[in-house]
C-alpha cells in the first residue's frame, strides 16, 4: 500500500515538474508591492489607491531601465486598516514577493509602523497620503508625496485670518485619529500666535465613528467662534456640516485636504456649499496632466479620483523615475533598492499632477497648497494657492 | 481495503512526540538544504512560505473553476509541497518510528522531567530552522505564539471559568503600554521620555521586568473589573469588562504624555524569536499547572454550579477574582510582547476589532483546553495569512468556517480536554499484533 | 452651562437616545427570551439601513410628486418606507436566527455568540462586496423638512426632525410595550422567558416564539436604521459596530428583559454620553459616559429593572 501511494507520489512530482516546466515568472520583471487598506475602516481609500495604481500600470506595463525592457508586476496587498496587518504585509511584500520597493500604506496609523519594517529591511517605501511627520523621520528608506500638517495647519489659520476677519475659532475634531488630531493642534497653534493665546474658543472632539457631534456643536456655536474648522475625513464631513447648519451655525467652516473627494457635495449636499478647504490639487478647472488624469480616471471608475489617487499617481510615477535614474537592474535585489532608493533621494524636484514638489533630507516634500471653494453648483472651484516660503 | 488502509497507517497513531519533532526536524533540515533549487526547478521562485496557499489563491477568481493561480503554477506548489513536507512526514515516521518509541521510553523512565525539556527545545530548533527561511514567516510564528498565549489566557476565564469577559483587547493595551514606557524611557533616546538612561545592553535583561510589569499593571487594572462583577452572578462581566475596554481605549486616547492617539512607536527591538518562544512555552506551563491545580478545579466547580461549590467550602469569589486577575496578567504580559515586535502601538489597535478577533481563536479552538487554544490561535493566525489573497473574501471564508465549527461543535474544536506534557511525551503502545490480524 | 445650552443638548440627547433605546430593544428581547448575546444586532440594523435606502429609493421613484406613478404626500411615503423596511429587516433577522442560533440552542451560549459576530463580519463583508466602498447617500424622505422654519423654544431649536424621530420611536416602544404585556403571543414570550426549560413543555412552540422575538428585534432595528439615515444620511458598512455596541451595553444596564428598561437606558446613555461631551472637555466624554455606567452597575448589579436571575447559565 505504501508503495503504491509513493509511486502516484512520484508521477504526480513527474507530472508536475513538466508542467511547471512552462509556466513561472522570468527575473526580468520589476515588481512594485501597494499597501492598501481595501477593507476595515477606510476602504474607499484602498480603492483609490489600487484603482490609481492600476491605470498606472496600463501605461506601463514595462519600464525600460538601462536600455532594457522589464515587465512590471504590482503586488496588492490588503492591511485591513490595522498597524500590525500592515507590517505583516510590508514584510511579505519584502520578503516573500521580493518586491523592489513599495508604495503605501496610506494613513499615518498603518504608514508609521509599516516604515519601520521598510527602514529595517532596507526597502524603498513611498506613503502617498500619511502626512505625520513619524513616518519618515529618521528614516532614510521612506519617503512620502503630501505635505505635512505643520505646514497646512499655519496656511488654514492665515487664510480665515485673512479671508473672514475672523478674530475666534472653533475646531472639532476626530481625537481618536491620527491624522485629524495634528492637524487641529497645528491649526490651533497657528491660530493662536496670530490672536493670542485663548483665541480658539472651541477645541471640541469626538471619537472614529461617532455621528452624532450635537453636544459638541451645541457648545461650539454658543462659544462666539466667527469660523469653524473641521480637519475630518470627507463622510464625516457630510455628518457635521448639516447638524451644524440645523443646529443654527450659519458662519464660515473651513476644512483640510481629507475634504477632497467628490463624494464629499454627493453625501453632503447643499449645507456644504460656501465652505472651503486647502487640498493637494483641484479637479474642476485642472489643467494638462492634472486633468488628463481625472479624466481618464473619471471614464475608467466613474467617479473624480480623490486626492489619494492623485497622489498615489504622482508616487507611482516618483517611483518610476527613481528606477529609471538607478540606470540598471541587477537581479540582486538588495543591490536594486539601494541603487532606488538612492536615486529616489537624489529627486531633488518632482512635477507631479499634486503640484510641483521638491524634497528635503527626512524625504518629505515642500509643495503649494491649494484652497478650494465648493460653490453653489456643489463643484469644487479653485480659490487661491498658498506656497511655503522660498517656492512659488 | 478499508481496514488495510487504516492499519498501514497505524504507525502515525503509534508515532510519539518525539517521533514528529524529529521528522519536523528532517523537513526543516531538508527544506533549508534543497528548498531553493527544488521551488525554482519546479517554476515557483521562492520557497512558498506558508505551504503555498499564498501562491495558490494568488490572483483569486471567482467564477467557476475557481482556478485561482496558473495551473503549472499551483501544481508546482502541491508537488513542492508533497516532497518536503508530504513525503517525509510519512516516510520518517514510518521508518522511525519504532526507534524514537524506544527512545522516547528511555528518556521517560530516567526522567519525565529532563524529557518534557528535551522536548520543547527540540520544539523550538523545529521552529527556529522552519521560519529561519523566510522573515515573513519568522514575523507570523511571532505573532502567532504571542496569540497563543492571549488566547490561552482569556480561555481561563472564558472557558475554565464560564464568564464572558470582553476586556481582553484593554488588558494587552495596558501591558503594551506599561513595557513600552518602562523600555522606551530606559533605554532608547525618544521624543517622549528623552534620552535613555541605561546602556542599551542591558536592556535585555530588563525586558523580562518591563513585560511582568506590564503584566502587573493590567492585573491591578482588572481589579476595576472583577470588584463589581464577581459579588453576584450574571452576565454583567460582560458589560462591566466591555466598559472597561472602552474606558482604557478613551484613556490612552487622552494621555498625551505616550502619544495620545498618534501612538507609541520606537520600542526597542526586544521581542525576538527566542524570548517570545520562552514566554510563550512558560505561558503554557504555567497557565496548564493553574487550570490542573485545585484553583482550576475549583474555578471548573464555579462554572458548573456556584452553590454547589459554595457548599463545597470553594470560596468562589476569590476564586473567581484570582482567575481573572491571572488572565489580565497574562494578557498584559502578550501585549507587551506584541508591542515589542511591532515597535508601534496606538490605542485604536485595541478596540472592538481586536476583541473579535481574540474571542474567535478562543472559541474556535476550544473552550476549557490548553490545547484547544493553542490550535485556536495557530489556526486561526495562520488561516488569516494563508488567505491574504483573497482580499475581502477572507473575512467571508473566515466566518463562514467559524459558524460551520460552532455549529458541528459547540465547545470548538479541542474542548475539554486535559492537557499533560508527561502523558505526551510517553511511548506509544506498539501492538505488534495490528499488522497481521487485519 | 446657560439655561439654552442645557435644553438644547436635553433636546440632542432625545434624539441620540432614541437610537440606543430602539436598537437596544432588540438586544434585550433576544436576551431576556433566549438569553442570548445577540451581537449580530448592530449588523442587522445596517443591514436595515441599506434595505431602507433601496426601499425609499424605490417608493419615492414610484411615489414622490412629479415623478411617481400614483402621488402619495411626503409622510405617507416616510410611513410606507418605515413599515416595508420594518417587514424587510424582520426577515433578516429570522434568517439569522434560523442559520446562526437555532443549531446552537444547546450548544453554550457564548459559542452562539461568536456565531452572531461571525454573521455580523459576513453582512459588513457582503455590503462592501456589492455596493464597493462608495459611501451611499440616504435619499430625503420629507424635503424641506431641513429648510424649513424650525419650532424654536426660547432660543432652543427643536427640529422637526427631532420630533419626528423621537414621535415615532416613542410609538413604537408603546406598541411594543402593548404587544408584549397584551396579546396571546406576547405571554408566550414572557413565559418563555421566565423559565426556558419548562415553558415548550406546556406546548409552547421554542422555534417559533425565537423566530418572533428576533422578528420584532430586527423590525425595530430596520425602524432605527430608517430613522437613524434620516438623521445621519451617510451609510457605509460599518456603521452598526459602534451603534450596536453601545446598544448592547445599554440592554444589559436596562436590566434582563425589561422593555421599560432597556427603553430607559438607551435614553440614559444618550443622556450621558451628550452631557459628559458637554461639561467635560469632549474628549473624555467615552472615559466619563462608561465610568458611569461602571459606577451604575456596582450599585445595580442587575441593571435599573432586573431582578435578580438565578437561572443557571447554560454552559
Amino acid at each position: 500500500m505504501l508503495k503504491r501511494v509513493l509511486v502516484v507520489m512520484v508521477l504526480l512530482g513527474a507530472l508536475a515538474l513538466l508542467l511547471a516546466a512552462c509556466g513561472g515568472g522570468g527575473p526580468d520583471t520589476i515588481k512594485i508591492g501597494i499597501n492598501a487598506p481595501l477593507t476595515g475602516d477606510i476602504p474607499k481609500v484602498g480603492e483609490g489607491t489600487k484603482y490609481a495604481a492600476e491605470m498606472w500600470l496600463e501605461d506601463n506595463p514595462e519600464l525600460e531601465v538601462g536600455g532594457k525592457k522589464y515587465k512590471v508586476e504590482l503586488v496588492i496587498e490588503d492591511n485591513e486598516s490595522k498597524a500590525e496587518s500592515a507590517a505583516k504585509a510590508n514584510t511579505k511584500l519584502i520578503t516573500q514577493d521580493e518586491v523592489l520597493v513599495i508604495v503605501g500604506p496610506q494613513s499615518s496609523k498603518q504608514a508609521v509602523p509599516a516604515g519601520g519594517v521598510a527602514n529595517d529591511l532596507k526597502t524603498p517605501m513611498i506613503s502617498p497620503w500619511s502626512t505625520n511627520p513619524k513616518t519618515t523621520k529618521d528614516r532614510p528608506w521612506v519617503f512620502r508625496t503630501p505635505f505635512l500638517d505643520p505646514f497646512q495647519g499655519p496656511v488654514l489659520a492665515k487664510f480665515a485670518t485673512e479671508e473672514f476677519g475672523a478674530e475666534k475659532a472653533a475646531v472639532l475634531y476626530d481625537v481618536a485619529s491620527d491624522y485629524p488630531k495634528g492637524l487641529a493642534e497645528y491649526f490651533k497653534k497657528a491660530w493662536e500666535e496670530i490672536h493670542g493665546p485663548g483665541s480658539v474658543v472651541a477645541f471640541e472632539s469626538f471619537t472614529t465613528k461617532d455621528t452624532d457631534f450635537s453636544a459638541q456643536l451645541t457648545k461650539i456655536k454658543n462659544s462666539g467662534a466667527d469660523v469653524l474648522f473641521l480637519p475630518q475625513y470627507y463622510n464625516e464631513v457630510a455628518l457635521i456640516v448639516p447638524q451644524a447648519r440645523q443646529l443654527g451655525w450659519d458662519k464660515p467652516i473651513l476644512g483640510s485636504d481629507s475634504w477632497g473627494s467628490a463624494e464629499l457635495t454627493k453625501l453632503c449636499g447643499e449645507p456644504c456649499y460656501g465652505s472651503f478647504f486647502s487640498t493637494h490639487y483641484v479637479a474642476k478647472g485642472a489643467k494638462g496632466a492634472t486633468k488628463e488624469f481625472i479624466d481618464r480616471y473619471q471614464a475608467k471608475y466613474g467617479y473624480v479620483p480623490d486626492d489619494v489617487a492623485a497622489l498615489t499617481w504622482d508616487a507611482m510615477n516618483i517611483v518610476k523615475k527613481a528606477i529609471q535614474d538607478c540606470g540598471k537592474i541587477t537581479g540582486d535585489i538588495e543591490k536594486d533598492r539601494q541603487c532606488v532608493r538612492d536615486a529616489m533621494a537624489n529627486i531633488k524636484e518632482f512635477e507631479g499632477i499634486t503640484g510641483k514638489m521638491s524634497f528635503n533630507e527626512q524625504g518629505d516634500p515642500i509643495k503649494c497648497a491649494v484652497i478650494v471653494r465648493i460653490n453653489d453648483q456643489g463643484e469644487f472651484e479653485f480659490y487661491k494657492q498658498v506656497c511655503p516660503e522660498g517656492m512659488q | 481495503m478499508a481496514s488495510k488502509l487504516t492499519n498501514k497507517a497505524a504507525f502515525f497513531k503509534q508515532t510519539p512526540a518525539l517521533g514528529w519533532l524529529l521528522t519536523g526536524l528532517v523537513i526543516a533540515g531538508l527544506e533549508m538544504a534543497v528548498g531553493k533549487p527544488l521551488a525554482r526547478f519546479l517554476g515557483i521562485g521562492k520557497i512558498p512560505a506558508l505551504f503555498g496557499f499564498l501562491i495558490i489563491f494568488k490572483k483569486p477568481s471567482l467564477q467557476f473553476p475557481f482556478i485561482f493561480n496558473d495551473l503549472g503554477i499551483i501544481a508546482g506548489v502541491i508537488v513542492y509541497d508533497i516532497l518536503i513536507y508530504l513525503l517525509p512526514l510519512v516516510l520518517v515516521t514510518w521508518l522511525t518510528y519504532r526507534l524514537t518509541n524506544r527512545v522516547a521510553g528511555v528518556l521517560y523512565r530516567k526522567s519525565a522531567l529532563l524529557s518534557v525539556l528535551l522536548h520543547i527545545l527540540l520544539l523550538y530548533l523545529v521552529l527556529r530552522l522552519w521560519t529561519d527561511i523566510s522573515t515573513y514567516r519568522e514575523l507570523v510564528t511571532r505573532l502567532t505564539m504571542i496569540a497563543v498565549i492571549v488566547t490561552l489566557s482569556l480561555n481561563v476565564i472564558n472557558g475554565y471559568m464560564g464568564e464572558f469577559s470582553t476586556s481582553h483587547p484593554g488588558f494587552m493595551a495596558v501591558g503594551a503600554y506599561v513595557s513600552s514606557v518602562f523600555t522606551m524611557a530606559l533605554f532608547t533616546q525618544s521624543d517622549y521620555f528623552g534620552p535613555a538612561r541605561l546602556p542599551a545592553s542591558l536592556a535585555p535583561v530588563f525586558f523580562p521586568i518591563a513585560l511582568i510589569l506590564g503584566g502587573a499593571v493590567a492585573a491591578f487594572s482588572a481589579l476595576a473589573v472583577a470588584i463589581p462583577s464577581f459579588r453576584t452572578r450574571g452576565d454583567y462581566l460582560a458589560i462591566i469588562s466591555l466598559a472597561y475596554m472602552f474606558i482604557v481605549k478613551s484613556l490612552f486616547e487622552n494621555l498625551e504624555v505616550v502619544g495620545g492617539p498618534r501612538g507609541l512607536g520606537g520600542q526597542p527591538d526586544l521581542a525576538s524569536f527566542p524570548v517570545i518562544f520562552v514566554w510563550m512555552a512558560l505561558g503554557i506551563w504555567i497557565i496548564n499547572n493553574f487550570v490542573r491545580s485545585t484553583l482550576g478545579k475549583a474555578l471548573n466547580a464555579v462554572r458548573d454550579d456556584e452553590l454547589a461549590a459554595d457548599a463545597m467550602t470553594v470560596n468562589t469569589r476569590k476564586t473567581k477574582m484570582t482567575a481573572f486577575l491571572f488572565g489580565a496578567f497574562w494578557a498584559g504580559l502578550a501585549g507587551g510582547l506584541l508591542a515589542h515586535v511591532l515597535r508601534y502601538i496606538n490605542p485604536g489597535s485595541f478596540g472592538l476589532q481586536k476583541l473579535a478577533e481574540v474571542l474567535a481563536m478562543v472559541y474556535f479552538g476550544g473552550l476549557n483546553s490548553v490545547l484547544g487554544s493553542i490550535v485556536g490561535a495557530v489556526s486561526i493566525n495562520l488561516l488569516g495569512e494563508a488567505l491574504r489573497p483573497l482580499e475581502l473574501y477572507k473575512w467571508i471564508v473566515i466566518p463562514v468556517i467559524l459558524i460551520l465549527v460552532m455549529i458541528y461543535r459547540p465547545t470548538g474544536l479541542i474542548a475539554f480536554r486535559e492537557f499533560d506534557l508527561v502523558e505526551i511525551v510517553k511511548p506509544k503502545e506498539i501492538k505488534e499484533g495490528d499488522d497481521a490480524t487485519a | 452651562m446657560s439655561a439654552t445650552e442645557f435644553f438644547q443638548n436635553v433636546v440632542n440627547a432625545l434624539q441620540w437616545g432614541s437610537f440606543y433605546a430602539l436598537i437596544a430593544l432588540g438586544y434585550s428581547m433576544v436576551y431576556g427570551v433566549l438569553l442570548l448575546f445577540n451581537f449580530a444586532h448592530g449588523d442587522i440594523f445596517m443591514v436595515g439601513a441599506y434595505i431602507g435606502f433601496f426601499v425609499a429609493t424605490a417608493f419615492l421613484a414610484l411615489f414622490a410628486s412629479g415623478v411617481g406613478i400614483i402621488t402619495l404626500p411626503s409622510w405617507a411615503i416616510l410611513v410606507l418606507v418605515i413599515l416595508a423596511t420594518m417587514f424587510l429587516t424582520s426577515f433578516v433577522g429570522m434568517a439569522v436566527e434560523r442559520i446562526g442560533y437555532r443549531p446552537l440552542r444547546h450548544a453554550p451560549r457564548a459559542s452562539a455568540a461568536i456565531t452572531g459576530l461571525m454573521i455580523g463580519i459576513i453582512f459588513e463583508t457582503s455590503i462592501l462586496a456589492m455596493f464597493g466602498a462608495q459611501r451611499m447617500k440616504f435619499p430625503e424622505l420629507l424635503p424641506g423638512l431641513a429648510s424649513a422654519s424650525q419650532p424654536t423654544f426660547g432660543g432652543v431649536i427643536i427640529s422637526w426632525q427631532k420630533i419626528l424621530i423621537v414621535g415615532v420611536a416613542l410609538v413604537l416602544m408603546l406598541l411594543l410595550q402593548w404587544f408584549v404585556s397584551n396579546t396571546k403571543w406576547g405571554m408566550a414570550m414572557r413565559a418563555m422567558a421566565f423559565d426556558f426549560a419548562a415553558v415548550p413543555l406546556m406546548g409552547v412552540p421554542l422555534n417559533r416564539i425565537a423566530a418572533l422575538t428576533f422578528a420584532l428585534g430586527s423590525a425595530l432595528a430596520g425602524a432605527a436604521a430608517v430613522l437613524y439615515s434620516m438623521a445621519y444620511p451617510v451609510l457605509d458598512p460599518y456603521m452598526g459596530i459602534t451603534v450596536g455596541w453601545k446598544a448592547f451595553v445599554a440592554a444589559i444596564l436596562g436590566g434582563r428583559g425589561s422593555i421599560k428598561g432597556a427603553a430607559l437606558a438607551g435614553f440614559l446613555l444618550g443622556f450621558i454620553e451628550i452631557f459628559a461631551a458637554t461639561v467635560f472637555p469632549s474628549t473624555y466624554r467615552d472615559l466619563i459616559a462608561y465610568s458611569i455606567i461602571l459606577i451604575i452597575l456596582v450599585f445595580r448589579p442587575h441593571g435599573m429593572f432586573g431582578e435578580e436571575h438565578t437561572a443557571r447559565l447554560r454552559l
